[in-house]
């Protein structure tokens, strides 16, 4: 393109129109490059035909106006939100009318999707290595919890779902509310101070809740710092972050991880209604077996004084009757009731007879009846 | 000095004795004595039972008391 001047005075004068065509078409020839950065000032609208945002260095703070025709921005599918790094492939273009230099979009792209999942999966293979998912790190939750601690979004659904099922289901319960960040770069240190607070003041259980969203939006719930601070908190926790298909790495080392924050509104406390039914059930079982079990030591106890009453009577029959058999074998020894049965007892004068005597030898013959003299024969 | 036995331990001194008696290889002299002993555990663990049922309708008494 060829560029007017004029010439005053000796001098070559552009007009602002061709200067910044010059400098436009000059800027043209640029090539196509990727710039990267963090979106910043996103203002898209259905009547305007290009989306403008402001693409920024994160550290240094250096700023470029970017635009893209709305069409091309919307096929993307990005839904960008300010604060997302991204990379942009295109080139500088001078807006001639305005004198006002900006990088023209041919396409965005989300930076490091691919780079975060990788880093997300390093970090969790290194906690998995060090033990920090284990099923036996797992706590039971307390049964009543005195004082429950929830970390929620300021004035997020996930904190009225959690007190709803909460309440519900056990209205005297007490609990701790800390609304922090739950997305961007501050949430993690924020939930972190959090989860320290509530314990100082005495929580013994924690509730960390948040709704479903984007992967970056629960990116901060994967983050190594609030991961261990999870696995460390010296009370269970019960992690609600995200939707079922989201495993943010809190999750796993949470003592016990919720589908829903509902869900983990009604696993932290006990249904009151079936509490008070079984402690009446117990109150009851209580007194009964406590009586059962006295009645059972009297039973016993009158079964051992019949026993040990009877017992000596009978030890003294037992040997009076053992006395009694003795007596009667004593008595069927003695020569006597042989003779009852016709047996006489001969003797001579030198006692009792056992060979036949010479005759005429006299005899004393005893028989049952009493005793006579006799002569041999 | 033995300390007072527990209601268990009397309980299972008596029935010791019981079946010692009731098996009958007792001398006649040991014979008194062990009864002897044997009642004196059965006063003991009545009125130890008697005490615990007491206290039992006692504190349950009580507690309906502060229910209503």
């Amino acid at each position: 393109m060829k560029v007017e001047s004029t010439e005053v005075d000796g001098k070559k004068v552009f007009s602002v129109r061709a200067f910044n065509e010059g400098i436009g078409a000059w800027l043209g020839k640029l090539p196509t490059v990727w710039v990267e950065g963090e979106v910043t000032e996103l203002r898209r609208q259905e009547r305007w035909a290009s989306v403008f945002l402001t693409l920024k260095d994160p550290e240094s703070g250096a700023c470029v106006a970017v635009q893209m025709p709305r069409r091309q921005f919307d096929a993307l599918e990005l839904a960008l939100e300010d604060g997302e790094r991204v990379h942009v492939y295109g080139r500088p273009e001078l807006y001639a009318q305005r004198g006002s230099f900006s990088l023209r979009a041919l396409t965005i792209e989300r930076f490091g999707l691919g780079a975060h999942l990788a880093a997300l999966e390093r970090l969790k293979r290194e906690l998995a290595a060090e033990g920090l998912f284990l099923a036996e790190r797992k706590r039971p939750l307390p049964r009543i919890p005195q004082l429950i601690g929830l970390i929620t979004g300021n004035d997020a659904a996930a904190k009225r779902d959690v007190l709803t099922a909460i309440t519900t289901r056990f209205p005297p319960a007490h609990v701790i509310v800390a609304e922090t960040y739950v997305q961007g770069p501050r949430a993690a240190p924020a939930i972190v101070a959090a989860i320290t607070d509530l314990c100082e003041r005495g929580v013994d259980v924690l509730v960390i809740a948040r709704g479903g969203g984007s992967f970056e939006d629960l990116l901060p719930f994967s983050d190594e710092r609030l991961v261990r601070a999870v696995a460390a908190c010296p009370v269970p926790v019960v992690s609600a972050v995200g939707h079922e298909q989201d495993t943010p790495l809190c999750d796993l080392a949470a003592d016990v991880r919720a589908s829903t924050p509902s869900v983990a509104g009604r696993l932290v406390v006990p249904d009151l209604a079936e509490l008070r039914a079984w402690l009446d059930r117990a109150h009851t079982t209580l007194g009964r077996s406590a009586r059962r079990l006295c009645e059972r030591h009297a039973d016993r106890l009158t079964g051992s004084r019949t026993r040990l009453r009877t017992a000596p009577l009978l030890a003294i029959e037992r040997r009076r009757a053992r006395v009694g058999t003795a007596e009667a074998r004593l008595k069927a020894l003695s020569p006597r009731a042989t003779l009852e049965r016709g047996y006489a007892i001969v003797r001579d004068a030198n006692g009792f007879v056992r060979d036949p005597p010479p005759a005429g030898a006299a005899l004393s013959v005893e028989v049952a009846g009493g005793t006579f003299g006799a002569r041999a024969e | 000095m033995t300390a007072e036995p527990t209601f268990e331990q009397a309980q299972a001194e008596l029935e010791q004795i019981v079946d010692r008696l009731e098996r009958g290889d007792v001398g006649l002299d040991e014979l008194t004595k062990l009864w002897e002993r044997g009642e004196q555990l059965v006063k003991r663990c009545a009125s130890q039972l008697a005490e615990t049922q007491g206290k039992i309708e006692e504190l349950a008494k009580r507690l309906d008391v502060s229910d209503s």
